[in-house]
């Protein structure tokens, strides 16, 4: 995933108008981390801090699954327009998002199993549903690992890009 | 049924659209992309859902996410509004197939019209006037046709899609170099070597025609549009009517445009585009863009009436409420289109935060704009912040009208055309009407050093 100086400094740019003390985004081999308010991060090593946004963006070998958004219990950013309350998110729970818009299935096929339910585990590659748009099936990989502990969408409802699909709790 | 009409568009023109929407009484739902949550039209929307991420091609360029979108939601009718997918024959066949109404013409108008050698080559059939030109087989047969045409002229495949292999050729020494690789390009391209030449018109004025029609066999023109303040082909400032037309030529104009929308048997608004040499006094087809236009304001502001509800009511298979004979232009309308670009460097763009917005207020004003106070432009899409539109009785009253209300108008924390606007429409040769396509580049913004 490459990124380059216009869309770092239009994140930056969105981020500014809301209310949020630390950012973390991460897609593919790239993260982004962003504190406010000189608070440090966590786990980040910092490459500078200016107020009133400080960010530090750099490359990982960290596996993430590609086109798959993940969030750290941190505030979000923006809210998508799903009644979910980020703010609700404990401090071990992350979100699997939506990584894009059309109608999000819990199984393969209507009338097979689930691919996850409450209490399951979760790889970082573990398929946990799928988003068709326009007859094209496209997989929704966890991203994370950990445990499934809610499930925010029903089966076959429009969900939008960046839309909170599951909250998976970390394991220790 | 309620109408629910998909808004595949953002910035000015989504407000546009979904005030139009509104009052008409339909319910709206608005695409956007992440950049573009916290817009004003999101706000206005019934209902708003996120395409994408910010980069058009994943949001407002995405056929599968906007058709997807406007069919989850239950919506009726799409309106793709001006630029994006507005002019894509793969949209609106997406939509046919969906049971969506497509607020625009036919796929097959779109394509029949997309590729500007088959449009002329409609225009010559219906007796439209083109530039001169003609079709070229060999090297010695261009030799003999050039003169006719005139130079500079532009050297192109005839068969098949755009501007591809498009040469411009100033002599006949250049033509001879230019014709074989032409030949050769088309021939390799398109399986085809027949080559076209046509008159490059240097300098001439923007003139184009607004038309109308609906699925009942009715086609209406709005009258015409002069957008000669241009530059690099971005129109700047536009009004209606073109003062430097006489009647004779408005008739040439405006009898064209109806036999092109009645030959496409075109359903919705549309804008036949002209060059218009006004010292040969000849007009030539360039040609036809199939969707509302960002300058339609002032068409509005002469005739009164609102082409946006009528679009949607003739695409939704209503017959026009109007006839030719109800259409009369009154008084004189300018609009200039107020952008985050820098007039200092070239027009570069410009994004950041407005700090201060402060339209100006007064008789004969309008303002269509998604632009407020605190609203960070986001540097992803094209950089029109407002287009402010003033009337008047006459046009030296509508210069006036304009000249002053750009000076009153406060902007703050980016840099804009603002200022540069109200040079140009404070300028003797605006206020003259003699400027051409080429003015704006050879005056205010000519990087030449005066001598």
């Amino acid at each position: 995933v490459d990124i380059d100086l216009e869309e770092l400094a239009a994140i930056i740019e969105l981020l500014d108008k809301t209310d949020f003390t630390q950012f973390r985004f991460e897609k593919g081999d790239l993260r982004i981390a962003v504190s406010r308010g000189g608070a440090p991060l966590d786990g980040v090593a910092q490459a500078g801090v200016a107020a009133p946004v400080s960010a530090a963006a750099h490359r990982t070998a960290d596996v993430a699954a590609p086109a798959q958004t993940v969030q750290e219990a941190a505030p979000a950013a923006q809210a998508a327009s799903a009644a979910f309350d980020e703010t609700e998110l404990g401090p071990d729970e992350l979100l699997v998002r939506s990584p894009l818009l059309g109608t999000f299935y819990r199984s393969p096929k209507p009338g097979e199993p689930a691919y996850v339910e409450v209490g399951d585990k979760v790889e970082a590659d573990s398929v946990m549903g799928i988003v068709e748009v326009m007859k094209l099936m496209n997989s929704v990989p966890a991203g994370v690992s950990g445990e499934v502990s809610r499930i925010l969408v029903a089966d076959a409802e429009l969900v939008e890009f960046d839309q909170p699909l599951f909250v998976v709790r970390r394991l220790p | 049924v309620t109408q629910r009409i998909f808004v595949a568009n953002r910035g000015e023109i989504a407000l546009r659209i979904i005030e139009a929407c509104d009052r008409l009484g339909f319910e709206t739902v608005l695409g956007v992309s992440t950049a573009d949550r916290d817009s004003l039209g999101a706000k206005r929307a019934t209902r708003t859902v996120v395409l994408g991420g910010p980069q058009p091609r994943d949001s407002y360029l995405s056929v599968p996410a906007v058709v997807h979108a406007a069919v989850a939601t239950g919506c009726t009718a799409l309106h793709p509004g001006y630029g994006f997918l507005s002019e894509r024959s793969e949209l609106a066949r997406a939509c046919a197939e969906n049971g969506i109404t497509f607020i625009g013409p036919s796929p097959e108008a779109l394509d029949a019209l997309g590729d500007k050698l088959s449009a002329r080559a409609l225009a010559t059939r219906l007796g439209v006037p083109v530039s001169p030109g003609g079709t070229t087989a060999s090297l010695a047969e261009a030799e003999r046709l050039a003169p006719e045409v005139g130079f500079p002229l532009l050297v192109k495949a005839a068969h098949g899609g755009g501007g591809r292999g498009m040469k411009l050729v100033r002599t006949p020494e250049e033509l001879a170099e230019a014709w074989p690789v032409a030949a050769s390009e088309a021939e390799a391209a398109f399986g085809d070597g027949t080559v076209f030449l046509e008159r490059f018109v240097t300098d001439a004025k923007h003139v184009e025609v607004q038309i109308l029609g609906d699925r009942h066999g009715n086609w209406i023109h709005l009258g015409e549009r002069e957008c000669s303040v241009q530059f690099r082909y971005q129109k700047v400032v536009e009004e209606s009517p073109c003062a430097a037309l006489d009647a004779a030529t408005r008739s040439i104009l405006t009898d064209s445009a109806l036999a092109i929308a009645r030959e496409l048997q075109y359903v919705g608004l549309g804008t036949v585009e002209f060059l218009y040499d006004v010292e040969r006094g000849e007009v030539a087809f360039l040609e036809v863009n199939p969707r509302l236009q960002v300058e339609h304001p002032v068409t509005e502001q002469v005739t009164g009436v609102d082409l946006v509800r009528e679009q949607i009511l003739v695409a939704l298979g209503e017959p026009l409420a109007l006839t030719q004979e109800d259409v009369t232009v009154t008084g004189h309308a300018i609009e200039c289109r107020i952008t985050a670009q820098d007039p200092g460097r070239q027009l570069l763009p410009s994004p950041g935060t407005v700090k201060r917005w402060r339209p100006p207020a007064g008789g004969g004003m309008r303002l269509d704009s998604h632009v407020f106070e605190g609203y960070r432009f986001p540097p992803f899409y094209d950089a029109l912040m407002a287009k402010l539109i003033s009337w008047g009785p006459d046009r030296e009253a509508a210069r006036e009208r304009m000249v002053r209300a750009l000076a009153d108008f406060e902007i703050g924390g980016l840099v804009t055309s603002r200022d540069l606007l109200r040079d140009i429409v404070a300028h003797p040769d605006f206020a003259a009407g003699s400027v051409t396509t080429h003015w704006l580049g050879d005056s205010l913004l000519s990087t030449e050093v005066p001598a």
